[in-house]
């Protein structure tokens, strides 16, 4: 995949998020809907592109913990509003040769984790569990061995303590399995078959409605 | 030991006609005492050949001075030389063509000392190359119950009953452990087998070879850490639906890797990562000494539900209740009784009690035919998938374990049944014991140690689904 092979030949051991979207995307995992800003002209086109309410995160190989850092803005209602934040995020973007990305607001509010590590032991092993910031409170994450068969990521869903939070509650619908399912196998494909490919993180994949989304993305690479 | 090493006939260790003991000894200051000792008291039937460079008898049975001076074949030889001595003992046993050795001694990979693991390796390359199976080094040996072989150098193995679980161990220690827990609570082993610093015979080694034995229902496996784990997955997964494996690992302190990037890396621990990956392959974790042999116990005598809808029946209210909690957080369903199930119920007890499930039996102590019709009705009734029976002694109710064993016998499992018997000791322990060793019932000493062998039969009964379907 050129991408990795680009970050990697440039001296990065990450993808920015749009670049790790777009790996994912390739595997058939849904991921958010949106626009790459390299310059300010460019921010009247993706607003009508992805349309309001939008949020926008700053974007580079050197942009982790964006959220920590005050770099993603959401909920963002008005083109005043986005433009204010854009102001604000675009700096430190220009000076980090980044870029800005608009984005849709993914509405649902429950939010999962997914991911690969690669173990010295085992190799390429999927990670699924409770994500946003419970990923570090509760810990409640399991893993597999790559190859992720059907019948593993299936019972992955399962084994997580907060399982529930998968079936109808409050007014939500039952999680897509099938579409969750399928994330979980192209991970495990992913790690297989590429070898530069370190870690992942998709965190939060947040359920909009019935649907996974990755709303946020990392890949970590190894020369 | 990768998945390209050979597969050894285990039979001659394992069932052997003739053992000796290199290094046995009349000294109560060397191991090869103690061995000579387990063998002896143990009752092997076959024969035995102690190996003495000094001495003409040993325990009053003729010894040779070497493993050549030996006048039969030997199939078992148990190794409690010095470790210097071991390369040349290992030369012997291979040209007199023994079939396999437990290799007690020890100083070797488990030494600071780097020049131990350099002579295990040696010792390795020497076995593989002339196809002996070897057991150890650094064991306290195995145990074959079932053929009253005592390998080890611990002679009280020999107490432990004959039973279907066969435990296979990385550490003495813990052996030692289980099998006494075992012991006091009336568990039998098919084997107990230390795997030590597991020269040629790994996990992954043994597991196919316990699968094929008609002697052991359930295996068990406690780990500490794995060279090669895809092995024994590999293994495990060939096992699946076949036989229970049950793994007890320690050494899950160490946490995922702090300096990493990702969530996913920092959450990587090895435990998470070692439990998921037995689950992978089909095996059940368990978390302590204790839930290892309560969920052995359970898989060795009962058969498996068919969902997880339990039905509670209780000699008294809060046992009953204790039970339900313990259910419900463990994730099974209580049942709802069908219609026909609840009013025979509803006929048998008086409205002085709970009687829908948990089903408080307590009124009924002297009705004998009550609660046996109650228990008939629950036991035929469709939407209960398990039983867990809850019964404390008291003066008026000592008939009524010995009433209800006819039914459970006639019963035995057509669905899972596990329960809390408990009385004084010296009261219905024997009537206990009868139903266990009857697989009438798998009988615990808590309510909430019962509801765990259910849950844990419940896990195994979904891993175990070769066939399996999406939820």
């Amino acid at each position: 995949m050129n991408l990795i092979t680009e970050a990697l030949e440039r001296g990065e051991n990450t993808l920015s998020e749009h670049a790790s979207k777009q790996l994912l995307a390739a595997y058939g995992i849904p991921v958010s809907r949106e626009v790459e800003v390299r310059r300010p002209e460019d921010l009247a086109g993706a607003f009508d592109e992805v349309g309001f309410p939008l949020v926008l995160k700053a974007c580079g190989a050197r942009f982790t913990h964006k959220t920590e850092r005050g770099l993603v803005r959401v909920d963002l209602r008005t083109r005043e509003e986005a433009l204010r934040a854009f102001e604000e995020i675009w700096p430190e973007a220009e000076q980090a040769a980044g870029s800005v990305l608009v984005q849709e607001m993914v509405g649902g509010r429950r939010e999962l984790v997914a991911g690969l590590t690669r173990d010295p032991q085992f190799g390429p092993c999927v990670m699924f569990g409770l994500g946003g910031i419970f990923t570090e409170i509760l810990r409640d994450v399991v893993f597999r061995v790559a190859p992720v068969r059907e019948r593993d990521a299936l019972d992955m869903l399962s084994e997580i303590k907060g399982r529930r939070i998968l079936e109808a509650v409050r007014g939500m619908p039952p999680a897509d399995r099938d579409q969750l399912v399928r994330i979980l196998i192209a991970l495990g494909r992913i790690g297989l078959e590429h070898p530069h490919v370190k870690e992942i993180d998709v965190n939060p994949l947040i359920l909009d409605a019935e649907r996974p989304v990755a709303v946020d993305a990392l890949v970590v690479l190894e020369g | 030991m990768s998945a390209t090493s050979p597969t050894y006939d285990l039979d001659p260790l394992f069932r052997p006609r003739t053992v000796a003991v290199i290094g046995a000894s009349d000294n109560p200051g060397k191991l090869g005492y103690h061995v000579m000792k387990s063998l002896i008291q143990g009752g092997f039937g076959g024969e035995i050949l102690p190996v003495n460079a000094r001495a003409e008898r040993v325990m009053g049975l003729a010894a040779y001075p070497s493993v050549e001076a030996c006048p039969s074949r030997i199939d078992l030889g148990i190794v409690v030389v010095p470790a210097a001595a071991v390369p040349a003992v290992l030369e012997q046993c291979i040209r007199k063509k023994a079939g396999g050795l437990v290799l007690i001694s020890a100083g070797f990979k488990e030494i600071d000392d780097p020049a131990g693991a350099r002579q295990q390796e040696a010792l390795q390359a020497m076995a593989v190359v002339n196809g002996i199976p070897v057991i150890g080094p650094n064991t306290f040996g195995m145990i074959n119950l079932h053929h009253r072989l005592n390998a080890s150098f611990t002679p009280e193995f020999s107490l432990a009953g004959k039973g279907g679980i066969a435990l296979v161990s990385q550490s003495g220690g813990m052996s030692h452990l289980l099998a006494f827990l075992a012991m006091n609570a009336g568990i039998g082993f098919s084997k107990i087998i230390g795997l030590g610093n597991r020269l040629n015979l790994d996990f992954a080694e043994i597991l196919p070879y316990l699968a094929g034995d008609p002697d052991t229902r359930v295996i068990a496996l406690y780990i500490e850490g794995l060279d090669e784990p895809r092995p024994l997955l590999e293994a495990a997964e060939s096992v699946r639906g076949k036989k229970p494996v049950l793994v007890y690992k320690t050494g899950a302190a160490s946490t995922g890797d702090q300096a990493s990037m990702s969530h996913t890396g920092s959450l990587a621990g090895r435990h998470e990562i070692y439990s998921g990956a037995f689950h992978q392959a089909g095996m059940l974790t368990v978390d302590g000494s204790e839930a290892m042999l309560d969920l052995a116990k359970a898989l060795n005598v009962c058969s498996l539900p068919g969902g997880n809808r339990i039905a509670i029946l209780t000699g008294q209210a809060g046992p009953g209740m204790a039970a339900a909690d313990a259910c419900e957080a463990l994730g099974l369903e209580i049942a709802r009784f069908g219609s026909a199930t609840q009013s025979e119920v509803d006929r048998l007890l008086p409205p002085l009690a709970m009687r829908t499930n948990p089903v408080d039996m307590g009124p009924a102590w002297y009705d004998s035919g009550a609660i046996q019709g109650i228990m008939r009705a629950v036991l035929e009734d469709e939407g209960v998938d398990g039983i867990i029976l809850l019964m404390m002694y008291a003066s008026a109710n000592r008939e009524v374990v010995p009433v209800l064993s006819g039914l459970l016998k006639e019963w035995r499992q057509r669905k899972p049944l596990v329960s809390c018997l408990v009385s004084p000791a010296g009261i219905w322990d024997e009537a206990v014991r009868e139903l266990e060793e009857g697989r009438a019932l798998a009988n615990y000493p808590t309510p909430e140690r019962a509801a765990e062998a259910m849950a844990g039969l419940c896990r195994y009964a979904c891993l175990s689904n070769t066939e399996w379907r999406a939820l």
